[in-house]
């Protein structure tokens, strides 16, 4: 079992903010794809710290990222 | 290192790791990187064992983007929390003995100057309040009494977070810690302060709030650094463990602490300042 953050894709797509990225204390974990225009987490590498659901949610408003228990087998 | 022996010879590169690769292909070395645009590339950090939501290990993670020239820097930290990460990136890295980092940097600067004399070397500490304002404070300020050419950056998390929860020179007066249950008697010790009185040519203090403002400090201490002498940055980076501070919530932290004590200020002498006017009028700074 895992605490991971995970991106709402399709409404991240919907804003041009990448500031998610800038926060994260983890490197090469919470990446931005430029095609599909999204973030995305490299979920092995994220610690769960909510600290992206803190920028997206809190302070921008735009609550495109939650945070969901996974297993080793997801 | 050189950017010369980062990149695989000719039909090696099939075998390498990943990892190498990618770091080669998408990573920083030999080419100019946006801060404001990590997450859009390799960096150079990699998996490390430091806590979930450290502010620390932000920092950490901006610093190594912030190398104006990576593959010709060396990192040196000591015994403490950043260490964990320092040592888990494509940069040199060398583990002092406590207290003895600018020491060692001082040394390592001038060996540097002897044996490659045509090129540009940047050696940066990087170590915690313990390792440069309580344990090595001595070997610190000489360094700096010295002039040497080097870059020191204080990553302050006001506690020692690795052995339990002492107190140090640098924790606030009146915080009560796991270790120190009555209570810290007296103020934080005055980094930039005794920086400034002891020689640094740039001395920063700041919470790191706002990432291109942070990239943007430490280039220039490293460029600063390279010609007039030492320079310092104290960053407020806390432990959200010792400090019982929600992960989510570390950023609020940093932002509270920026509006309280740790407001950004930024000194420079006056040569120092001629030379950033003139560079970035000329945007030769190596992003």
């Amino acid at each position: 079992m895992y605490y991971v953050a995970r991106v709402d894709e399709e409404k991240c797509a919907t804003y041009k903010c990448k500031q998610c990225t800038l926060f994260c204390p983890e490197a090469n974990t919470l990446m931005f794809d430029e095609e599909r225009n999204t973030a995305y987490v490299n979920e092995p590498r994220c610690k769960g710290c909510a600290l992206c659901v803190y920028v997206c949610s809190d302070l921008l408003k735009r609550d495109c990222i939650e945070m969901v228990m996974v297993t080793a087998e997801e | 290192m050189g950017l010369r022996y980062v990149q695989p010879a000719p039909g090696f590169k099939e075998y390498l790791p990943k990892d190498y690769v990618d770091l080669i292909d998408f990573g920083p070395f030999g080419k100019e990187v946006d801060v404001q645009h990590l997450g859009d590339f390799k960096e150079i950090l990699e998996e490390h064992p430091m806590c979930a939501g450290c502010w620390m290990a932000y920092f950490v993670r901006v610093f190594y983007a912030s190398l104006p020239n990576p593959e010709d820097t060396i990192v040196l930290g000591t015994a403490g929390c950043a260490r964990l990460a320092l040592s888990q990136a494509a940069v040199p890295f060398i583990y002092g003995n406590y207290g003895d980092t600018n020491a060692v940097a001082s040394g390592l600067t001038r060996a540097l100057k002897i044996r490659f004399p045509d090129k540009t070397k940047d050696v940066v500490v990087v170590a915690g309040d313990g390792g440069l304002m309580d344990i090595g404070f001595s070997m610190t300020m000489h360094s700096w009494f010295r002039k040497e050419k080097f870059t020191t950056i204080m990553v302050d998390n006001e506690v020692y977070g690795n052995t339990g929860g002492q107190e140090s020179g640098m924790s606030p007066k009146g915080v009560q810690l796991k270790m120190a249950p009555k209570g810290k008697k007296f103020e934080k010790i005055p980094a930039t302060e005794l920086a400034k009185q002891a020689g640094c040519v740039y001395v920063v203090k700041l919470s790191p709030t706002s990432v291109k403002r942070t990239a943007k400090v430490i280039r220039r201490a490293i460029l600063a650094a390279r010609h007039f002498g030492p320079t310092f940055i104290h960053a407020y980076t806390s432990c959200n463990i010792e400090y019982s501070i929600p992960t989510e919530e570390v950023l609020k932290d940093a932002r509270e602490r920026e509006k309280k004590d740790f407001g950004f200020e930024e000194y420079m002498t006056d040569e120092v300042r001629e030379f950033f006017e003139e560079i970035e009028k000329k945007k030769e700074v190596k992003k």
